[in-house]
């Protein structure tokens, strides 16, 4: 084992990273049996593929946004209902106010924004705790969806209408292009997170505010530009997540929050700080998105797949504190 | 004096790396004030953590009230008899006194906790020591000096014979400090034993009874304190053989330039109105004990506290330096005395920490030119004999030496032309303390300045071409290195200035 750890190949792959690839395999493995099994249909195949692809993509963003915010050791519980708080204003925007579509995906990212600016700047210059600048932001980005949109629900146009054609950015034919974004956009992450001033300034600023800080630093600022961050890469997940589920309802979006932090911790992504990993958080999310669609298969109800992601953010919060104390 | 309450024989404690108490010898009589007195690091908090359980020693005896003990914690020492009134207070403010002093012990009725009897005792306690606190007040609104009475009053009710102070004075006014000693004379008066730990020379005179002296973790002597001078108890304290050579002479040319003027500083309690000059290529050493508001000073010219007022002139212009950001800008490079919280990010690799302060410098566009950087690093773990496999290594795998290399490293990446040194030899071996003074006074020589805060008088004679002493937030003296000795020096360091 300690053999297989030092191996070159392996280092550069990263042993944790390589893992989740096999829990990744072994889980598909395990739900085409248990599937057929248990309901007499199939699970392998394109379809179940596909429909585990198109949860993945939303979240996917959701997650590499969290992921900037952990890795300064922070953390953001208002990502779902942001999101929601997104689809909703813009796609009122577009229905009712006839407004033109990229102008709504613009306001839907703008939002996201707005908002992560917000939570950085109530964390970062008023050194509120980001626990509770998050929840209250939660319930503020319900609390503003539903006054806009007077609690009604919003539905985005069908592929086949007027402006269904932003739909290519999920499906084009048969492609999936969604999953080429959300590869090319974790691509550009792991670029800002590895070789650029915010970047390295975020994560070392994870490990050690003061330190950085005492260096000459404006901690403050590049701690706010990682919530800000975040918030764009949430204002995108919303494109892609109306782009597949068409149908946004105003209230909801928490359980994203849960299965975005649990992709990103999986991965490993240290909740202390100073440690992110964004190869680690697409595998993470993938292993999340393929759990709800066997959830899903197996004819189980949501609330099950509630309870499994909750275990799953102990299980890698507590394997992270473990290692912690192991190296100490 | 009564008869002997507490005797520690030949106490022995070892930490990695350093000898913390040498068989040590200690006593206390029933109803005497023993001052224990000794620089930072002789030993003294050391000892009394042996005594109240916090440190397992390593070999010797305790014998309290005639029997052999040993506490595994201050409960068991309290509940004993023995109780320790920390410098800093262990209240929660939000709490009346009553209910801090009786914390973790109310008196009950049934389930209840029986306030009426918690506020009676209170006051019983507080006639017998004379003091005149409402017990239901919060603990927040009083002074500090009646929170440290109320602390006492805590030691006390639980029937404490033998009660240690450590430092007790240093947050008290005059006054407060006259009825301290008001009540540590009735304390005496009762047949208690006294453990008095203070810096103070006046003090001592005043209040205690003996005095036990303290030197690099070793006993050095007991004096009763009527038949001494204050002279006596200081030689005790440093006449220690000194290895190393003190400088002789200043090495700054009398017409270097002065690159960092200091004028009328004040921020907070610990630095009140410090001015000084630092010239070219000089080694400025500002010595003083523990809480003397060295590090205060430093942390507020750098810009990481806030200051009330005062002008900092960097070659002789005069800056607005707000934030660590504006100073690092003027050149001015902090080495903190607590590295691993302040200096370094542990968990991040030597290249990582050694650009960290000019970042901005090996970008290409907006990518960081890793190569570059890494060529940056190597030089410096070159030029420092930074002791390390590679440059990727992470700086928690380096021993307490090369982390700080490190941390220099990072300023002279940076190119900074005044660097301050606090405690920059603390927790290092002495090998590699020795590498750390060459290399300061290489950049002397190439015409950096430094200020170095230490608190080890050896390494402020033997590094320093001129001293700032302070004391208890104020600058108390300046001397030449020509002129100074530590006997003067330590005189200066323990003037009390009210």
């Amino acid at each position: 084992m300690e053999k297989f750890k030092q191996n070159p190949l392996v280092k550069k792959l990263g042993f944790n990273r390589i893992v989740l690839c096999g829990v990744l395999i072994l889980m598909y493995i395990f739900f085409s049996i248990l599937v057929p099994a248990v309901t007499g249909s199939q699970f392998a195949g394109m379809s179940h593929i596909m429909g585990a692809l198109n949860y993945a993509y939303f979240l996917g963003f959701l997650s590499l946004g969290v992921t900037f915010v952990i890795a300064t050791g922070g953390i953001d519980f208002s990502i779902g209902p942001v999101m929601f708080c997104c689809g909703l204003v813009s796609g009122y925007c577009l229905m009712t106010y006839n407004m033109p579509l990229p102008v709504c995906l613009l306001i839907s990212v703008l939002i996201g924004a707005l908002f992560g600016l917000w939570n950085g700047y109530l964390v970062a210059y008023w050194s509120v705790p980001p626990f509770i600048v998050s929840m209250a932001s939660m319930n503020m980005a319900k609390g503003i969806a539903s006054v806009f949109t007077k609690t009604q629900s919003v539905s985005w146009p069908r592929s086949t209408d007027a402006n269904g054609w932003f739909r290519n950015l999920i499906k084009m034919g048969g492609i999936p292009t969604g999953l080429i974004c959300f590869l090319v956009a974790a691509v550009i992450c792991a670029i800002i997170l590895n070789n650029t001033r915010f970047g390295r300034y975020i994560i070392c600023l994870g490990s050690n505010k003061e330190a950085v800080r005492l260096s000459g630093v404006d901690t403050r600022k590049w701690q706010m530009f990682a919530y800000l961050m975040c918030g764009l890469l949430v204002g995108i997940a919303t494109i892609f997540f109306v782009g597949t589920y068409t149908t946004v309802q105003p209230g909801y979006g928490d359980q994203y929050n849960n299965e975005a932090i649990a992709g990103c911790v999986m991965g490993g992504t240290s909740m202390a700080g100073g440690l992110a990993s964004i190869g680690g958080t697409v595998i993470g999310v993938f292993i999340i998105s393929l759990l709800q669609e066997g959830i899903l298969a197996l004819k189980l109800t949501k609330d099950v797949q509630l309870i499994i992601t909750g275990l799953i953010v102990i299980v890698a919060v507590y394997a992270d504190v473990m290692a912690r104390r192991r190296k100490n | 004096m009564g008869e002997v309450i507490l005797q520690m024989k030949d106490i022995d404690k070892s930490f990695p790396g350093v000898h913390a108490l040498d068989h040590v010898g200690f006593e206390v009589r029933r109803g005497e004030v023993h001052a224990l007195m000794g620089e930072n690091g002789a030993g003294k908090s050391t000892l009394m953590k042996v005594l109240t359980g916090i440190y397992k020693k390593d070999s010797g005896s305790i014998i309290y009230k005639g029997k052999e003990v040993e506490f595994h914690n201050t409960r068991e020492a309290q509940d004993n008899g023995v109780v320790i009134v920390h410098q800093e207070l262990n209240m929660v403010g939000d709490l009346s006194v009553a209910q801090n002093i009786f914390i973790g012990r109310e008196p009950r009725k049934g389930l209840r906790i029986d306030d009426k009897k918690m506020i009676e005792d209170s006051k019983a306690l507080f006639d017998r020591l004379r003091i005149d606190i409402d017990p239901t007040e919060k603990m927040s609104e009083l002074t500090v000096g009646k929170q440290q009475m109320c602390e006492i009053a805590k030691a006390i009710s639980h029937n404490a014979e033998l009660i240690i102070f450590d430092e007790p004075s240093a947050a008290l006014t005059e006054k407060e400090i006259e009825d301290l000693f008001s009540i540590i004379r009735d304390l005496k008066a009762q047949d208690l034993g006294i453990i008095y730990i203070s810096h103070r020379m006046d003090e001592i005179k005043v209040i205690t009874d003996r005095v036990t002296v303290m030197r690099d973790g070793g006993y050095v002597g007991t004096l009763i304190t009527a038949d001494c001078t204050k002279e006596d108890i200081i030689n005790m304290m440093v006449g220690r053989v000194i290895y190393e050579k003190p400088k002789e002479k200043s090495l700054v040319p009398d017409d270097a330039p002065v690159v960092l003027k200091v004028e009328h500083l004040n921020a907070g309690k610990m630095v009140q109105d410090v001015s000084f000059e630092l010239r070219k290529g000089e080694i400025l050493g500002f010595s003083g004990l523990m809480g003397a508001g060295r590090t205060e000073t430093a942390r507020a010219i750098f810009g990481a506290d806030p200051k009330q007022s005062g002008d900092i002139y960097v070659n002789g212009e005069k800056v607005e330096i707000n934030s660590p950001e504006d100073a690092v800008k003027h050149g001015i490079g902090y080495l903190s005395e607590d590295r691993r919280r302040f200096g370094i990010v542990v968990g991040k690799s030597i290249v990582e920490n050694s650009t960290m302060a000019t970042l901005e410098e090996y970008m290409n566009g907006i990518f960081i030119n890793k190569g570059k950087e890494k060529e940056a690093a190597e030089r410096y773990i070159n030029e420092l004999g930074t002791k390390t496999p590679s440059s990727d290594q992470l700086v928690v795998n380096l021993s307490g030496g090369n982390q700080q290399k490190v941390v220099i490293a990072k300023w002279l990446v940076r190119n900074s032309d005044i660097l301050i040194f606090d405690e920059p030899t603390r927790g290092i071996d002495v090998g590699a303390k020795n590498e750390i003074y060459k290399l300061m006074n290489r950049l002397a020589a190439e015409g950096k300045s430094i200020i170095m805060i230490s608190s080890e008088m050896t390494e402020i004679l033997r590094m320093s071409d001129r001293i700032v002493i302070m004391c208890e937030g104020r600058k108390t003296g300046e001397v030449k290195i020509e002129e100074a000795t530590q006997e003067l020096i330590m005189d200066k360091a323990t003037r009390q200035m009210s």
